[in-house]
């Protein structure tokens, strides 16, 4: 007879009903399309919006090496080697030739002679990305001709020229255009020493400095071609193309623009996977809300519910009203999120673009609309299963007997246990659940492992959480009992109002717990990172380093820099031997097997020395020397040893001048890249070199905008030292820091309002309830400070025991976040404290917020209902 | 002693304006036993609610002891209430988290009454013949236990007045003599003024004065010359 009943309530009587519904309750409604916004909000904002940041991000690292790739190499390549490039460059890739080699330049005028390092390029073509800042201010292109050149600023110091004068470069003579200002390769060039000189590879060629046997530096740089429709750039296009062009430069050194500076990739990276993750999160709280209102809201609906079944409704007609109730609701939060999310997806670049001046195009992505609102109306489809049901399990006695509803509510954990034994669709459900989160994150992600983690690790985080919430409420109420009537009246009864019949405790301490975990690991992994971050851009870190210095200079120089007001830290020295590796193990350095490492670059090897771990520089195997040590060890960069084929123990033979001596490896190091010292692959007890010929190279850190103060003092006292000013490539590396800082705080905040509207609906649910207890407390004399308190507590009891939770899983994840990614983990005691105090003030704000007019309902209106 | 003068009260309803009272006006003596009587719609129960402070006429007064109570402010109307009336409804209204004992204590603590209580609690509780069920929850009594902790809970302060709205409507015939008996006490030994919301003729037998209404007015108010006993 069901059957026949549920086939006679058509699709269109139910949609009257669900609409009616929906209209007669608005302000339950409320919330729960506010939970979908908000999650589709998150998530059609946040997936625009970092696919559009994390190109502009990416461009930024890319500007530091000009390019995508480059390769480096000492030679031109062969000709089967040129056919290779010329075969990349046929799948659409660009490719431009820089060469860098150190040559003697005179003033054209005075005859004056100087070294320079000059950098032949092709102004049509470089920089793929960043800019050279001239002075006067032009373009590159326009500036640089087979007859021209730009010059570093020492250059016109040094030799007394102005631009427009002339400077003979090898047999030729070039007229200097401007100065340059700003390189953005300058870190990931040759290091050498003496002024910048631009000029065309015409204009090398000219010059006739390019010969056989010529000591020039060749680098090639390549564009990949720039993605269809903002599409993000295509980093496996990038890994692909380093593969192959490892395989076709053997001889060459192959990096790609996440190497360009290991703090700025590793920011990038972990950035990338906290954002990703993090609109995931976002999505499913918003989801976790709509389940639980609308698992609230069907509970007031139970006697409806029961009535229409005592009159023949079947489950299945009944179902049909409720599904299509959520997929409205779901259709009309998804598109109020749509909207919210192309809002937040527009105005957020603007404010950024003032705040840090990076600017960053608004892309209206039809498909993020489209994922945003599917995902949307699919996640509410799927949490609202549990809840939806549950209608089957509602019986027509309900109308007569209404108790059977508080007793099925007793204990949540309990009705869940009993629904899985009694109820396989709910198992069946459940299992639809997880898969569907699956698909969805590995979907969002473009990852299926990151599907697979995620959506199985958030199911066991809530389970958990939920778990870990039952315990603390179960504790919380043995307590009670056992100190019931000798608490406070208040407080007792505020605690009790906890176990308040349909009250969803357990689950909304699970889903306000997410929250408050959520964002306390982001805050407290990102104070982490971006303190990490912070000491490796940080303001004692050299950004000006110096070449060339003997050592009757360096200790002048030392002083010097020491008394210049705007060196602002201690000034780095790192002593120099020039060397040659002979044999490795005992094998030959011509027959080594290399991988690519230019072999010619054996011949030139910088050695240094130091008794203790420079800075900047982790130990990643082995163990560094004790200060007394004389045998000769040695520290080898983790890099340098995989192209070496070197691991620890192993021997290898250096000649320095007229010495030739052994060393072991005991040491594999690692460095930051922003030291001087990271310049040194091959590190020495003091004793091992002592009474070698050596230069010294410095680093050390000036304040930005007074750089070349410090570089004309130096001139003037040492004009043979030279000095490389990176202070604004090192900019360019913290403001990136600084824009992954305010998108991660951005995000988080999307959390935290979702976790506030989940209370509230959870409140909202229990409205009615409430309202008769407030009722039967005024009826029996309490004022409504009195009630007011009561609720309070029952609210900010929710929020710590939430915080309590939420802030212990936070730093367990914390924990283990940071130990992946190799930094130290701390417990940080004031944040726990501001959690905890921080959810309970949340708690009991968006508790009263929900309760909106609850205390202000007279007795009368309410039993009246009865 | 109630007075009750002039009281009417209309609601709202969109456009429509219904009135429920219409011009009520008796007085209660202290003692008295009263049954309110009348068919559903007639508006007893909303005469009985504004008897108890519960809501705001639209005009005319209730004076309780002297005190006009209708206008008061909120917080003091709960003082009034707290201290001088008992309410006893007929689903019982108990708050559902707290155990029985901690449901009878409650006037008490909400209107700080001397001493701690317990001890009165504890005594009412077992006169009402739930001496075990004392740390039981509402969910776990039946109904006509629910109804004795809610009846306990009324005479805890030993109000001057209670009001009672149709108390055995919910409850089968031995439960329902039960809580008449309770009731019937407290009128006669403790001289409690009692005001009863009923449509059941009999129990309003036992009652020294009927009042009856009809469409929100006056149909008949009788005294009782012999009260029935139980």
């Amino acid at each position: 007879m069901a059957n026949n009943s549920a086939s006679s309530l058509s699709w269109r009587l139910a949609l009257k009903i669900a609409a009616r519904e929906m209209r007669s309750s608005k302000g339950k409604f409320f919330f729960v399309v506010l939970s979908v916004a908000i999650g589709v909000a998150a998530l059609t904002g946040v997936r625009g919006f970092s696919a559009t940041f994390r190109s502009a991000l990416l461009a930024q690292a890319r500007s530091i090496m000009a390019a995508d790739l480059s390769t480096r190499m000492f030679a031109q390549p062969t000709d089967k080697e040129q056919a290779g490039l010329d075969a990349i460059a046929r799948e659409g890739v660009t490719i431009t030739p820089v060469t860098e080699l150190l040559s003697m330049a005179s003033a054209a005028k005075t005859m004056e002679p100087l070294l320079v390092s000059l950098k032949a390029v092709d102004p049509r073509q470089y920089p793929f990305y960043g800019t050279i800042d001239l002075q006067p201010a032009g373009q590159l292109k326009d500036a640089l001709t087979p007859q021209t050149v730009v010059v570093a600023d020492d250059l016109l110091a040094r030799l007394k020229l102005n631009v427009g004068d002339e400077l003979k470069i090898g047999t030729q003579t070039f007229r200097i255009a401007a100065v340059v200002t700003n390189e953005p390769d300058r870190l990931s060039g040759s290091f050498a020493s003496g002024p910048r000189v631009f000029l065309t590879q015409e204009g090398l060629k000219q010059s006739g400095l390019i010969g056989p046997g010529s000591h020039a530096g060749q680098r090639f740089l390549f564009k990949v071609p720039p993605p269809r429709q903002g599409a993000p750039l295509s980093e496996a296009w990038v890994a692909q193309l380093k593969a192959q062009l490892e395989d076709l430069l053997p001889e060459a050194q192959v990096s790609d623009y996440r190497e360009t500076s290991p703090a700025l990739s590793q920011g990038l990276d972990r950035a990338t996977s906290v954002l990703s993750l993090m609109s995931l999160v976002a999505l499913v709280l918003g989801a976790v809300g709509v389940a639980m209102a609308m698992r609230a809201h069907l509970q007031q609906r139970m006697d409806t519910i029961a009535i229409m079944k005592s009159l023949g409704a079947g489950s299945g007609a009944i179902l049909r009203i409720y599904v299509l109730q959520t997929l409205l609701l779901g259709v009309l939060g998804g598109v109020i999120g749509v909207a919210l999310g192309v809002a937040v997806q527009g105005v957020f670049p603007v404010f950024l673009e003032r705040l840090l001046h990076v600017q960053t195009s608004f892309q209206f992505h039809l498909s993020a609309i489209a994922v945003g609102l599917g995902a949307g109306v699919l996640t509410t489809l799927l949490f609202t299963l549990p809840p939806l049901l549950d209608i089957r399990g509602i019986r027509p006695i309900l109308i007569l007997r209404r108790a059977v509803e508080d007793q099925e509510d007793a204990s949540f954990g309990a009705g869940i246990l009993r629904r899985l034994k009694k109820n396989r669709a709910q198992i069946a459900a459940a299992v639809l659940i997880l898969v569907g989160l699956a698909v969805l994150a590995t979907l969002l992600s473009d990852s299926l492992r990151v599907g697979q983690v995620f959506s199985l690790g958030l199911v066991v985080v809530l389970i958990v959480l939920m778990g870990a919430s039952t315990l603390l409420l179960s504790l919380l109420r043995r307590l009670l009992e056992r100190t019931r009537l000798s608490l406070p009246s208040s407080l007792r009864h505020g605690l009790a109002n906890l176990y308040r019949p349909g009250n969803p405790t357990a689950p909304l301490l699970a889903a306000l717990g997410l929250g408050v975990m959520q964002i306390m690991t982001v805050y407290l992994v990102q104070q982490a990172v971006v303190q990490e971050l912070h000491v490796s851009t940080g303001p004692s870190l050299p950004n000006v380093f110096l070449v060339d210095m003997t050592d009757d200079e360096v200790g002048g120089v030392k002083k010097l820099l020491e008394l210049q007001p705007q060196v602002k830290a201690e000034v780095e020295l790192l002593p120099v031997i020039s060397s040659r590796i002979l044999s490795v193990d005992g094998m030959d350095a011509e027959s080594l097997k290399l991988k690519n490492f230019p072999r010619r670059l054996l011949r030139s090897v910088s050695l240094t020395w130091r008794d203790t771990v420079p800075p900047g520089t982790t130990v990643t195997a082995g163990q560094w020397w004790k200060a007394d040590e004389t045998r000769p060890e040695v520290a080898v960069s983790e890099r340098q040893a995989e192209r070496l084929g070197v691991k620890l123990g192993s021997q290898i033979a250096f000649a320095a001048q007229d010495r030739e001596f052994t060393a072991t490896v005991t040491a594999l190091t690692k460095s930051d890249g922003q030291h001087a010292f990271s310049r040194a692959d091959f590190v020495f007890p003091h004793a091992a070199l002592r009474g070698m010929p050596l230069v010294w190279y410095g680093g050390v850190h000036v304040d930005p905008a007074q750089v070349d103060k410090v570089q004309r003092v130096l001139y003037a006292a040492y004009p043979s030292v030279s000095t490389i000013n990176v202070a604004q490539a090192l900019e360019a590396v913290r403001l990136v820091v600084m824009q992954i800082t305010y998108v991660i705080q951005f995000l988080a905040a999307f959390s935290i309002f979702a976790g506030a509207v989940i209370l509230a609906s959870s409140i909202a649910g229990t409205r009615y309830r409430r309202i008769r207890e407030v009722v039967v407390l005024k009826t029996l004399g309490a004022t409504r400070g009195r009630i007011a308190t009561i609720f309070s507590i029952e609210f900010a009891v929710l929020g710590l025991v939430a915080g309590l939770v939420g802030a212990v899983f936070a730093n367990a994840v914390t924990a283990a976040v940071l130990h992946q990614l190799t930094i130290e983990y701390r417990v940080e005691w004031l944040w726990a404290v501001v959690a905890l105090a921080g959810s309970a003030a949340l708690t009991v704000a968006t508790g009263w917020l929900a309760s909106f007019r609850v205390l202000g309902q007279k007795p009368l209106e309410v039993l009246r209902e009865e | 002693m109630i007075e009750v003068k002039g009281l009417r009260r209309s609601i709202r309803n969109g456009a429509r304006t219904t009135e429920i009272l219409k011009g009520i006006e008796f007085a209660v003596p202290a003692g008295q036993f009263v049954a309110i009587m009348g068919s559903s719609g007639s508006g007893k129960s909303t005469l009985l609610g504004l008897l108890a402070g519960l809501d705001t006429p639209t005009a005319g007064d209730v004076i309780v002891d002297g005190v006009a109570i209708s206008y008061l402010p909120e917080d003091q109307l709960a003082q009034v209430r707290g201290r001088k009336i008992g309410f006893v409804f007929q689903s019982y209204q108990l708050i559902p988290t707290l155990t029985a004992l901690e449901n009878v204590l409650l006037p008490h603590e909400l209107n700080g009454g001397a001493g701690d209580g317990m001890e009165r609690a504890r005594d009412l509780l077992k006169n009402v013949g739930l001496d075990g069920r004392m740390d039981h929850y509402p969910v776990q009594l039946s109904g006509g236990e629910q109804q004795r902790v809610a009846l306990a809970r009324a005479f805890m302060l030993r109000p001057p007045i209670v009001l009672a709205d149709e108390p055995t409507g919910n409850l089968d015939t031995t439960n329902g003599a039960h809580v008449l008996e309770l009731l019937l006490h407290l009128n006669r030994v403790e001289r409690t003024t009692l005001v009863l919301v009923t449509h059941d003729p009999v129990l309003a037998t036992y009652a020294d004065r009927r009042i009856t209404l009809r469409d929100g007015v006056m149909l008949s108010d009788e005294l009782n010359p012999a009260p029935a006993s139980l």
